[in-house]
């Protein structure tokens, strides 16, 4: 590969004045790294070529605000001496949306351009070059993606920078062969070896299963028919590698399995996703003859009738090793992925909020002189929270989505690979302006396959193919994609305007898998499908078909459209300015046919992609709870804290570890009210700081009904999981659904999604536990499947992940596996009343303090065992049909007014429920004596409630059946005493609001 | 006879986000809305004529990319140029709501349409980064038509990265005694909550019909959206759209009554 550099006109913007996210990185590099910044500027830097290229005054109106900046063109002798400079650009083919925003925006005066943006980074202070090297890798860039180059600042100043500017120019081999053929007649070695080579993730006998399907006598001749050669084509081999992805066909749950349980019987269950979660919705619908599920597991997400005008979808996704790689660009990717989904639902929803679950290594880890013993690779834990935050406030407030539900868990297993859950709740009118339902897709032969949104470059191929090239300036950085919420939304606009206007049948999105996953799948419903890719509009020349076919590159959905509106569609995709192109057809005679300028590159059955795989035969097996081998990094190895003997400074203890610790901060930077309908916000209360159970959206700036709400919350257990999966899914389920009751939430009226995130659960020799971890599995969904029955709650979407270990070096160079806990993230979304949610604060002093459900809790997986290294003990059990008849006698009080304050029993148990409703209405409370089990200990299905004098006995009536107890009065000092212990509200808050 | 409808053109696309919120909300207070994408506008900018206002409303066009609200501004000011003007010449009344406001500045109408040069700035807030909050606004000596008569604070969220107002250097001090004594500032925020010069929140033009705000009046139209739960209704957005409906109307009025 060669270079090619094209001459152009290099600007520097700087600021006037200091910014402020570049003051808090001084205080991060001596927080994290021990290097001491006096200072760090940073100047934007355009490069910029066009015949003619802008005049200055033109570069001054489009690039500096005169109030705020100054514009350079040639060397500023102003610039603050500085000991380092560092340039980071993007490496070639990385999206740049500053310098595509600059190309608009000097295309719109009327000159047309090419630009590359960079970044300078003067750094001050006494420290060395690879000090300076390590700041910008770790702090201002990602070489993944970016390129760094730090100089000093004397050979910075004598570079002529601004003369003989070249810009970067991705440069793939000119010509490329339309396909090579992929021989498969090779011993097992060799075809696990080239399964590894091309990144195939293909086992050995899929591999024997794609040659046994092209040595048929019948492929043979459909091949000769088709023009092609016997042997399978590159491109074919990367459509069946993709489609066979676990990602995509959720091998592992489909798998037969043979599970010996804790009663040491050995029985087979064919598929956990048809034997558990399918047949829970099927069997809840059944049982309660429900008539408002829509559309469940078939489409992009789970669709659902919660009114009389629109219907709800939902879907969460989880995007866990990009986040790791580039915390922000990976998280941002998810957050538009997973709206894509709901764009790709029926016809096309509206995404109207998102919620983001993070469960990450704790933010001040390592401690001191540990550093060595965590993992090579993945960014520190504080750069993943700061990176991945920073990613979903981008993703949805660029968007204009509000991000109203989340939460962040924090354990020392999440080290090696931090876990990103990320979903989209969307809305949809029952009908289309020409009477078609919203939610059904069809295809008819002859209809037109459209690609809309972004070009396709070589991002997202899987992933680690072109690490080769790596070495190459000129390569494109292929490991991670960078998504674009401009492009996003300007394509959602367009598609929502398209779809009531009637120009399209179907719509699905293009995400993993590229065209091939979306195509593939969509030519299921006409049955067959014809593609040319060379239609594809691109990124840069030099893509090989195969690359166009699996390429990931963001923000493109695929649509079916009709013959008779192609024109329309093509015209109003170019005034909204929105790239469409038409680049095949669907058919039906059962192929997925694919073309470049006309020749043949691949012929597969659709059944053969769809249909043929057999399946896996999996090991799994639970006996007990088993001790975990701790990595060397975890806290197992920690000497105990000695837990405190007096309950008020426990408390002040727990209020500030990071699972507990007030988030506002990070939840503010998420606009959680744009599109106004947000009826619950993240924080309520006296002054807005005290913490609400569930994100509600407000149904009728929607189209809904005006009582009508949305209710959304979130709930998992992972730390269950190592005493009983089973509990865990229920401990999961139970904790949503008491979120979203908590909020109004009709518990009759809730629907669930299932979101695993799983250590590896195939055993092999690198893998040893491998059945023990598929058991784990089994039991979450025989647990799951249990509380969806006895909650009468379907199951809508969901998704799994199932390879979230980390295998490699620690930075002392030990061998070492890191796993994440069995995670199972449950969603719940339930139809609320407006206006009945009371809010977690307390209200008046005289209050009476409840405790709702009962007394009895656990430290086992509690936060307090946690923090204080404490026995354990055994879960408790959760009594479902009891929890059940609480959230509906709860549903009924909040509708009489009943009650003034409602907040969620969890993380802390009781003690720190009662802190955070005082925090919200800074009120104080006088509690009855308790033991340290009673204060602290967790349990399921339990709420801290506040009732007006005049209101308890009414209360207690209406709770018939179901356990409450008296704990307190609410209080108008601002103290919380309890038994002997006394403690200022101003420490509680204090303690709470120390934050991470 | 019924009451004329005044009819508000909000413009959509590029990123823009909340034109949904912002015509429900002139609908709301008894008026008319239409959302169009700006380039359907650009591509006939005489539809404009049509319209008694109109909104720039929120949202993050082109991805606040070369600084909030500048290549939107560029656009208009480019694509839309004469048309615009001459709207706003016959006191059309304009609002520009967060990136609207910013657009509003970056195209130089905030504070004084008539200026050489840029005066003011909506710069990163102070602490460095974007914040959903809600604020109390205390209204100000002002002729705007869009906050007349309001006379309590108003409970308002702020959805915003940058909406520090900065005055031209060396120039603050007289611009801000210039802009108060003009009635140009209607809103202060009572607390500093982004660094902004004086706390100010909004800023309009001599003539008291464009307004640039940077909390959301359209986000708090009903008791349903309010920051803790409230039953009373309207909101208190409402006022201002009620405001310019009325004013409009009155307008009317007063050409029927001279006809007649």
């Amino acid at each position: 590969m060669g270079k090619s550099m094209i001459p152009a006109q290099r600007i520097e913007i700087s600021e006037r004045s200091a910014s402020a996210s570049l003051t808090a990185r001084i205080r991060q590099a001596q927080e994290f790294f021990g290097i001491r910044l006096t200072g760090i500027d940073e100047i934007k830097v355009y490069k910029i070529t066009g015949a003619p290229l802008p005049p200055a005054a033109v570069l001054q109106e489009v690039f500096a605000d005169p109030v705020l900046q100054n514009l350079h063109t040639a060397p500023d002798t102003d610039t603050a001496r500085s000991a380092y400079v560092a340039e980071v650009s993007f490496r070639p083919g990385v999206t740049d949306n500053a310098a595509r925003a600059a190309e608009m925006a000097l295309s719109l005066t009327g000159h047309q351009t090419r630009v590359a943006s960079s970044s300078l980074y003067m750094l001050h202070g006494d420290i060395t070059k690879q000090d300076a090297e390590k700041l910008v890798q770790e702090m201002l860039a990602n070489p993944l993606i970016q390129k760094i180059d730090v100089i000093t600042y004397a050979d910075f100043a004598a570079t002529a920078r601004f003369d003989n500017v070249q810009l970067p120019t991705v440069q793939l081999a000119a010509a490329h062969a339309l396909f090579t053929t992929v021989d498969l007649h090779v011993p097992d070695a060799a075809l696990e070896k080239l399964s590894a080579d091309r990144c195939l993730a293909l086992s050995l006998s899929e591999m024997k299963h794609i040659r046994d399907f092209y040595a048929r006598p019948e492929t043979t001749a459909s091949r000769t028919a088709a023009r092609l050669p016997a042997a399978p084509t590159d491109v074919e081999i990367e459509i069946l590698a993709q489609s066979w992805s676990e990602h995509c066909k959720h091998k592992i749950f489909a798998a037969d399995i043979e599970y010996t349980g804790p009663d040491g019987q050995t029985r087979r269950i064919s598929s956990l996703y048809k034997s558990f979660i399918k047949r829970a919705t099927a069997d809840v619908k059944k049982d309660r003859n429900l008539d408002w599920l829509v559309s469940v597991f078939s489409d992009n997400a789970g669709i659902v009738r919660f009114d009389d005008n629109i219907d709800l979808c939902i879907k969460v996704e989880t995007h866990n090793s990009p986040s790791a790689l580039d915390p922000y660009g990976g998280a941002l990717t998810g957050i538009l992925g997973v709206n894509r989904d709901i764009l790709g639902a029926g016809l096309g929803a509206k995404p109207i909020a998102n919620t983001d679950v993070f469960c990450f290594a704790p933010p001040h880890m390592p401690q001191k002189d540990r550093a060595g013993d965590m993992p090579q690779g993945p960014k520190n834990p504080r750069q993943i929270l700061e990176g991945v935050h920073k990613g979903v406030e981008d993703g949805g407030n660029k968007s204009g989505i509000p991000t109203i539900n989340g939460a962040f868990f924090f354990d020392d297993d999440y080290a090696g690979k931090p876990l990103v859950f990320v979903g989209t709740v969307g809305v949809m009118p029952h009908k289309l302006p020409d009477g078609r339902a919203s939610a059904e897709k069809t295809i008819h032969a002859g209809d037109v396959v459209v690609m809309t949104g972004g070009a396709i470059g070589a991002d997202g191929i899987h992933g680690a193919t072109f690490s080769s090239l790596a070495m190459d300036e000129n390569a494109p950085a292929t490991a991670v994609q960078i998504g674009d919420p401009l492009t996003q939304k300007t394509m959602t606009d367009f598609l929502l305007e398209a779809r009531d206007r009637g120009l399209y049948r179907a719509i699905t999105d293009n995400g993993a898998g590229g065209l091939s996953s979306s195509v593939g799948e969509m030519a299921q419903m006409s049955g067959g499908a014809m593609l040319d890719l060379a239609r594809c509009p691109v990124k840069y020349p030099g893509l090989s078909p195969w690359e166009l076919m699996i390429s990931e590159s963001q923000e493109r959905m695929t649509l079916a459209v009709p013959p008779e509106h192609l024109d329309a569609l093509l015209a109003l995709a170019a005034r909204r300015g929105v790239a469409a192109s038409a680049i095949g057809t669907f058919t039906n005679d059962g192929q997925l046919h694919v073309e470049y300028e006309g020749k043949t590159v691949a012929h597969l059955p659709l059944d053969f992609i769809h249909d043929s795989l057999p399946a896996l035969q999996l090991p799994a097996v639970w006996d007990k709870p088993r001790a975990r081998s701790a990595w060397r990094g975890g806290p197992r190895v920690d000497v105990r804290q000695i837990p405190p003997a007096n309950i008020t400074d426990t408390l002040l203890h727990l209020l500030g570890t990071p699972n507990i610790t007030s988030k506002e901060k990070w939840v503010r930077a998420y606009d959680h009210e744009v599109q106004a309908a947000t009826h619950v916000k993240p924080f309520g209360g006296l002054h807005a700081d005290g913490p609400n159970d569930a994100g509600v959206i407000w149904l009728y700036p929607h189209g809904g009904a005006r009582k009508h709400t949305a209710v959304i919350g979130c709930g998992m257990a992972p730390r269950v999981s190592l005493h009983d999966p089973y509990l865990m899914a229920q401990y999961a389920v139970d904790e949503a659904v008491r979120n979203v009751v908590a909020a109004g939430g009709d518990p009759d009226m809730l629907c669930l999604l299932d979101n695993f995130c799983w250590p590896d659960p195939v055993q092999s020799t690198k893998n040893p536990d491998g059945d023990y971890k598929m058991g784990q599995l089994v039991r979450t969904c025989e647990g799951l499947y249990d509380i969806c029955r006895a909650y009468g709650a379907p199951l809508v979407s969901g998704k799994d992940s199932m390879k979230n270990d980390f295998r490699g070096l620690d930075k002392s160079g030990h061998t070492v596996t890191i796993s994440v806990l069995p995670t199972l993230m449950v969603t719940a979304m339930a139809r609320g009343i407006a206006g009945i949610a009371c809010g977690s604060d307390f209200k008046s002093a005289g209050d009476a303090i409840y405790l709702i459900g009962a007394p009895a809790a656990s430290f086992c997986a509690s936060e307090y065992a946690a923090y204080f290294k404490v026995d354990q003990g055994a879960p408790l059990p959760l009594d479902m049909p009891a929890a059940m008849r609480t959230y509906r006698h709860i549903h009924a009080a909040l509708q009489s007014g009943l009650l003034q304050s409602l907040h969620d029993v969890s993380d802390g148990g009781i003690l720190c429920a009662v802190a955070e409703s005082m925090i919200g209405g800074r009120m104080g409370a006088e509690l009855y004596d308790m033991d340290m089990l009673t204060a602290f200990g967790e349990a399921p299905a339990r709420f801290i409630a506040s009732i007006a004098p005049d209101n308890t006995q009414a209360f207690e009536l209406s709770m018939a059946g179901t356990p409450f107890t008296r704990l307190g009065t609410v209080t108008g000092n601002a103290v919380l005493v309890c038994g002997d212990g006394r403690l200022d509200l101003h420490r509680i808050v204090s303690a709470w609001q120390k934050g991470f | 006879m019924a009451q004329h409808k005044p009819l508000f053109l909000v413009i959509t696309g590029d990123g823009i986000n909340c034109e949904r919120e912002t015509a429900a909300a002139f609908i709301h207070a008894g008026g008319d809305a239409r959302i169009m994408h700006v380039n359907d506008l650009l591509a006939a900018p005489e539809k404009l004529t049509a319209y008694d206002g109109m909104a720039i409303p929120g949202g993050f066009s082109f991805g606040d990319e070369l600084g909030s609200g500048q290549i939107l501004a560029l656009k208009i000011r480019y694509r839309l140029g004469d048309a615009f003007a001459r709207f706003i010449a016959r006191k059309k009344p304009v609002i520009g709501i967060c990136n609207g406001f910013q657009v509003l500045v970056k195209l130089g109408l905030l504070p004084f349409p008539d200026a050489p040069g840029r005066l003011c700035a909506l710069a990163p807030n102070a602490h460095g980064g974007f914040m959903n909050r809600w604020t109390s606004l205390l209204p100000q000596n002002s002729h705007c038509i869009w906050t007349a008569g309001i006379d309590a604070p108003l409970r308002l969220p702020v959805r915003h990265g940058e909406g520090r107002i900065v005055f031209a250097e060396g120039r603050a001090e007289a611009l801000h005694a210039q802009l108060m004594q003009n009635g140009q500032i209607p809103f202060c925020y009572d607390t500093d909550i982004n660094g902004s010069y004086a706390n100010i929140a909004a800023l309009c033009d001599p003539a008291g019909y464009v307004l640039g705000l940077m909390p959301h009046p359209e986000a708090f139209m009903h008791a349903e959206t309010a920051p803790t739960a409230q039953t009373q209704q309207p909101g208190d957005g409402f006022i201002l759209f009620d405001n310019v409906i009325r004013h409009l109307q009155g307008q009317e009025k007063i050409r029927e009554q001279r006809i007649a």
